[in-house]
């Protein structure tokens, strides 16, 4: 018999039985293992891996009736059987082009779609292109599970110990952000993944986040907007040939007047400002800092120190 | 989805594919053995081979009776019996982010229909994993003008030639050009069109935000797109290129992460010795006033002259302040 079969075998003994089965009744009940108890043991240990990998859940329950208490396994039905979402074809043809265009590679979408049905119209993936790669990052995985789970969430950031409810994740200028309530600030915080710092673990039970009162702006911050001080309203003039890709890059939320000869003043929360900084060079002399005096003066300050850096 | 191959399959991606299938064949009694074949992704054979598994698999006895029943006619199959596996195994964390991120990148493609068979299968989609998809996942690809982008895919997808208005950043200055569009993506946050550019008599990336307008020609493309894809050509140095090696602090390595370069050197003092292609006199000029003290130029082809780029550009822009 086939380490297959056995996997196969196996599964389908827990998810039938309704009482938790010791090691012993699966050694005796489950054909293909070895009879020696120790060979069937290692045999054993590796095909709960195997399962684990393949994410079956395997839940560990007290024997009924047993003095010593002895440990069982089995299958929760309604952890392991996936919901019917009545995908028609159509639908089901959709996703699977949704994952040949947008591609986030190792995430297993293949078998994804085999668990929803498989491939419903072979023609959708002749002549699909990849039209974008999202780049993954370790703590997507982590951060998601944990929302779905409403557990939630520990890990370093900026150098500081944060204690995280997730709300949502959001894939927008190229890189992934996580929404949440900082729980070591009392305040709804946006992470850059790339920026976390080590591994994202889940903090206590699931069910115990917090979601948000009222539904959360997947609004992605830009770079200068980003972190924990309140922002400075800054003006900024742009030139009339640059202002229709300021408008671009600010978005519908900054608020703007325009000027007869075309050119438009933004008003830009900052919080960064040495990111702020480095998005008003990309105008060089198309731009301008109207206001606030000190942010002005900041700017012209490093415009001296570069004009003057000479010769280095 | 066209990987195959059954016999480098491991036990674990067979075991995958069948606790998927297996439940599949139960829900379309009589289905052709060709179609399940297509539908999983398998050879006929692989198909017969995976099948001939699941024949000894059930409860214990395991009598006859307590097996999974299947039932042969010509080329149909039916399965009995496996109401344990009547249902497939639910999808994985990683596997629900992938199928929600894909599907709500492709519905953020200006033009995407908002009601069409994939807004349905993501809400289906979000309903059976019992996630509120809207609050949970949301994938941008990047912004562009709608118009443009709709107008760019109809040329790439009917292979027509357009006139556009572009904006050179790294130049700092606006053309005209027909390109012949091959082939729309989204790296990094934008969307890119990869063309045959007319003016430039070669091929170009075009950032599609900073193209100002398109107009379709209605003229067919008289330059087909090559057998390549377009990462390929992004990371090839689009045109000639001058080149400048600078020393960089080591809080500015990020421009060695960042930018294309040629080569690059790292120290142990933290710092890095970079020689990036330059492309264009203003892309310099951003990169040395946002740098400051952390750059040095190092080399160049006029190493004297290259040194005034950026303090030059910095007194420019400050005589608008002080002007």
């Amino acid at each position: 018999m086939s380490k297959l079969e056995r996997l196969l075998n196996l599964t389908a003994v827990l998810l039938e039985t309704t009482q938790p089965l010791s090691a012993n009744q699966i050694h005796e009940r489950i054909e293909g293992y070895p009879e020696a108890f120790d060979s069937f043991r290692r045999a054993f240990e590796r095909d709960k891996d195997d399962l684990r990998v393949l994410g079956v859940p395997l839940a560990i329950e007290r024997v009924p009736g047993m003095d010593p208490p002895l440990d069982g396994y089995r299958i929760r039905p309604e952890e392991y059987y996936l919901p019917d979402p009545g995908l028609e074809p159509d639908e089901l043809a959709a996703i699977h082009l949704a994952s040949l265009t947008v591609k986030l590679d190792g995430f297993g979408d293949r078998e994804a779609l085999w668990k929803l049905g498989g491939i419903s119209d072979v023609d959708v993936s002749r002549g699909a292109e990849a039209v974008a790669n999202l780049p993954t990052d370790p703590a997507l995985v982590p951060i998601f599970a944990a929302i779905t789970d409403k557990r939630r969430l520990a890990f370093t950031y900026n150098g500081a110990e944060r204690s995280i409810d997730p709300w949502r994740i959001d894939f927008h200028r190229g890189r992934w952000y996580l929404t949440g309530l900082d729980h070591t600030r009392g305040e709804e915080r946006q992470f850059r993944l790339d920026r976390i710092e080590g591994e994202v673990q889940p903090e206590g039970e699931a069910g115990v986040a917090q979601r948000p009162e009222a539904p959360v702006s997947g609004r992605r911050l830009p770079s200068w907007e980003i972190g924990d001080e309140a922002p400075t309203m800054v003006d900024l003039l742009v030139d009339g040939s640059h202002a229709a890709w300021a408008a671009q890059q600010f978005g519908p939320d900054v608020e703007f007047v325009e000027h007869a000869d075309g050119s438009i003043t933004f008003t830009v929360p900052v919080v960064m400002r040495h990111a702020f900084r480095s998005f008003v060079i990309d105008f060089l002399d198309h731009a301008e800092i109207v206001g606030p005096p000190d942010m002005r003066e900041e700017f012209m300050d490093w415009l001296r120190t570069v004009a003057t850096g000479g010769s280095r | 989805m066209s990987q195959r191959g059954n016999k480098k399959a491991t036990a674990q991606d067979r075991m995958k594919r069948l606790l998927a299938m297996v439940p599949w064949i139960v829900a379309n009694p009589g289905v052709r053995l060709s179609e399940l074949a297509e539908r999983f992704g398998l050879t006929e054979a692989e198909l017969a081979e995976d099948i001939d598994v699941v024949f000894m698999v059930g409860l214990p006895p395991y009598t006859p009776d307590a097996l999974i029943d299947f039932t042969f006619d010509e080329d149909r199959i039916w399965i009995r019996y496996a109401d344990f596996f009547a249902r497939p195994l639910k999808l994985t964390p990683a596997q629900a982010l992938a199928l929600l991120a894909s599907s709500d990148g492709l519905m953020s493609v200006p033009g995407s229909d908002p009601d069409g068979p994939l807004a349905r299968a993501l809400d289906k989609l979000g309903s059976a994993l019992g996630v509120d998809v809207d609050a949970t996942v949301d994938v941008h690809l990047g912004s562009a003008a709608p118009e443009n982008l709709a107008l760019l895919r109809t040329a790439v997808a009917e292979k027509t030639d357009v006139d556009i208005v572009y904006y050179s950043h790294g130049r700092d200055e606006r053309s005209a050009r027909r390109i012949s569009p091959w082939r729309l993506n989204a790296a990094g946050g934008y969307w890119y069109v990869q063309s045959w550019c007319h003016r430039a008599e070669g091929e170009r990336l075009f950032r599609v935000d900073r193209i100002e307008s398109v107009t379709a020609t209605g003229e067919a493309s008289s330059h087909p797109a090559p057998v390549e894809d377009a990462e390929a050509v992004m990371f090839r140095a689009a045109e000639a290129h001058d080149s400048i090696t600078l020393r960089l602090d080591s809080e500015a390595r990020w421009v060695a992460e960042t930018y294309p370069y040629e080569s690059v050197d790292h120290h142990d003092d933290g710092s890095v010795t970079v020689t990036l292609r330059v492309s264009g006199r203003p892309w310099l000029e951003r990169l040395l006033v946002r740098l400051g003290p952390l750059a040095t130029v190092v080399d160049a082809a006029d190493v004297a002259e290259a040194k005034e780029i950026g303090p030059a550009a910095a007194l420019r822009m400050l005589q608008r302040y002080e002007g």
